[in-house]
């Protein structure tokens, strides 16, 4: 299992994938705003998304878990 | 008499023998399973065939005793591409690699001593338990230490290379601490102040010396350590690439190496790399490959702090640090640790006359109570010292945003720099045209029959004033270019200052923030 973080506070402004989704390395998981800049959340390896932790307009902190991959 | 001469050379020949034979053959293949070449092994890879030079290497430990041939250090100097570079090589087959009485007083010393003299790079390749316990615990270590006093000295006059082959315990973790380039083998260096053993003693935590100081830890986390590689093949030719990049002291320029690639090439396929929306992100190591030599990129620290990308590369042949904002990491915002790496590897290229290009793209530093907590302010005025500071020559190309405090560390107009151009989508300004329009116009916008729509147009009224042209109509930039002149512009301006000559006042130090 792998929780994938926000690196710095911001906003979730894109959600692009969903619990079940398969995805590739370096897949677009969602997409931040921040110091309006898009700043976009990639997967850190292959696997399925089990989870997304966040919704869109969200205000997310740095650390905090965004999507769990399995 | 004849008889007496030979027995004489004789013995010589089998006291070389036995030194050159290291630890021996069980501990050679010991380090060889450990996935490790020996220390003469990595010699032969780091110095240009044939042209090492050994100093010490009948030297023994202190009690003269036949377990520690060159005292578990090998130490001479060789020739890389051509030019004199010294070495300090720990012998892991050799009680541990550990540091000795005759092996730190005698033979390193003596080669910071002669590398100094002569003004050549020295290369420590780090395999080693630390300090000989049996040797140092007594109060004679009042009398050690000045190894790193020397490296002090050493720093900004010759390139210092730590490769990290094996563990780098204690105190000796500050070679590397000290040094211009850290590489790191995956899998078996390791650094840290206190090895695995200490730590359990001296607080109970239980920890490996992989898990605490291997490159997962310092290549990633850290900083400590600059480039992860695979094995020591990888990690010596690393370390003679880096080198290329340098003079052999700050007395010198940079070796200039025709690498055949036109000064007056047209950057080509920027359009596909670059979006001009600039919230959008892209990889601005597209970028820096598409513009520089064709295959001189360097990246250094490529795996930390992401947000800013730093290295060495060639512009028209010329040797040049690269500082390029990231806004695929982060928006490629600057925080504390993009602002260290940067001012860092700034003042080393000061230090030893390569020239710096700055591609700029930066929404500014992050903002909240997180980062002024690490105190963001002061790592911040590191970077705003270290451009500052620097005499080398200066090019500074806005790409696309120059926001607030950003736009000053990446070499703005009053940092001096000897060129500063701006693509024609380039945005200069305090900060972004939502955030002006947010506090400027707040009143106006909450009092609007529309709000929205009031604050979409005063947004594009500010937008159409931080275009490049009202600042390159004030000549405050020197040129407004086409994406595809880029790499002809910075060539012609870094040969443009070749002869830049600038005078401060005159001072001890000045009192760089840390």
């Amino acid at each position: 299992m792998t929780e994938v973080k926000a690196e710095l506070v911001g906003n979730v402004w894109k959600v692009k994938t969903q619990a079940g989704a398969q995805v590739a390395e370096e897949d677009e998981l969602l997409i931040l705003e921040s110091m309006k800049m898009e700043i976009p959340v990639t997967a850190p390896r292959a696997g399925t998304v089990k989870e997304v932790r966040v919704k869109e307009g969200e205000v997310v902190k740095e650390g905090q878990v965004l999507v769990v991959l399995e | 008499m004849t008889d007496d001469f030979e027995a004489q050379v004789g013995e010589l020949r089998a006291r070389r023998k036995k030194h050159l034979a290291m630890g021996g053959v069980d501990k050679i293949a010991k380090q060889h399973e450990r996935g490790k070449q020996t220390v003469r092994e990595r010699i032969d890879l780091l110095f240009d065939p044939g042209t090492f030079v050994e100093l010490g290497l009948l030297a023994k430990d202190r009690e003269g005793s036949d377990n520690a041939p060159a005292d578990g250090v090998v130490t001479g100097h060789g020739e890389v591409d051509g030019r004199q570079v010294w070495v300090i090589a720990y012998d892991f087959t050799v009680m541990a690699g550990s540091m000795g009485a005759v092996g730190e007083q005698f033979k390193t010393a003596r080669v910071r001593e002669l590398a100094l003299r002569y003004r050549k790079p020295i290369v420590w390749l780090l395999d080693s338990a630390g300090a000989r316990i049996q040797e140092a615990a007594g109060s004679t270590f009042a009398g050690t230490g000045w190894l790193f006093a020397d490296q002090v000295v050493m720093s900004g006059v010759i390139p210092q290379v730590a490769a990290m082959l094996g563990p780098c315990a204690a105190g000796t973790a500050y070679i590397p601490g000290l040094a211009d380039f850290v590489p790191m083998v995956k899998g078996t260096s390791s650094m840290a102040l206190g090895g695995a053993r200490l730590v359990k003693a001296a607080t109970g935590e239980d920890v490996t010396d992989h898990e605490m100081g291997g490159s997962q830890v310092h290549c990633y986390e850290s900083g400590v350590g600059d480039n992860e590689v695979e094995n020591d093949e990888d990690c010596i030719a690393t370390v003679r690439r880096f080198l290329s990049y340098l003079p052999s002291s700050n007395t010198e320029t940079p070796p200039h190496v025709d690498t055949g690639d036109p000064v007056d090439r047209a950057v080509e396929g920027l359009d596909k790399i670059v979006p001009v929306n600039p919230r959008a992100a892209y990889d601005v190591r597209k970028v820096i490959k598409a513009v520089f030599d064709s295959g001189s990129w360097f990246e250094v620290k490529p795996t930390w702090a992401k947000n800013i990308v730093i290295g060495l590369a060639r512009a028209g042949g010329h040797s040049v640090g690269v500082v390029a904002n990231q806004p695929m990491q982060k928006g490629g915002v600057l925080d504390s640790d993009a602002a260290d790496k940067a001012a860092r590897f700034i003042r080393m290229c000061d230090a030893f006359n390569v020239p710096l290009v700055y591609l700029m793209d930066v929404p500014g530093f992050m903002v909240g109570s997180q980062v002024e907590k690490e105190g963001i302010i002061r790592h911040g005025a590191k970077m705003l010292y270290a451009t500052s500071e620097a005499t080398v020559p200066k090019v500074t190309v806005i790409m696309r945003k120059a926001y607030g405090a950003g736009y000053y560390v990446m070499c703005g107009k009053g940092y001096q720099p000897d060129a500063i151009v701006a693509w024609p989508f380039a945005e200069i300004s305090v900060m972004g045209p939502e955030g002006a329009v947010n506090i400027i116009f707040n009143k106006q916008v909450e009092a609007s029959d529309n709000p929205e729509a009031t604050r979409a147009q005063l947004v594009e009224t500010i937008r159409a004033q931080i275009t490049p042209y009202l600042a390159a109509g004030w000549a405050m930039i020197d040129d407004v270019i086409d994406p595809a002149e880029t790499r002809r512009v910075i060539v012609k301006a870094i040969e443009q200052a070749r002869d830049k000559k600038i005078d401060r006042p005159w001072r001890k130090h000045g009192n760089i923030p840390v």
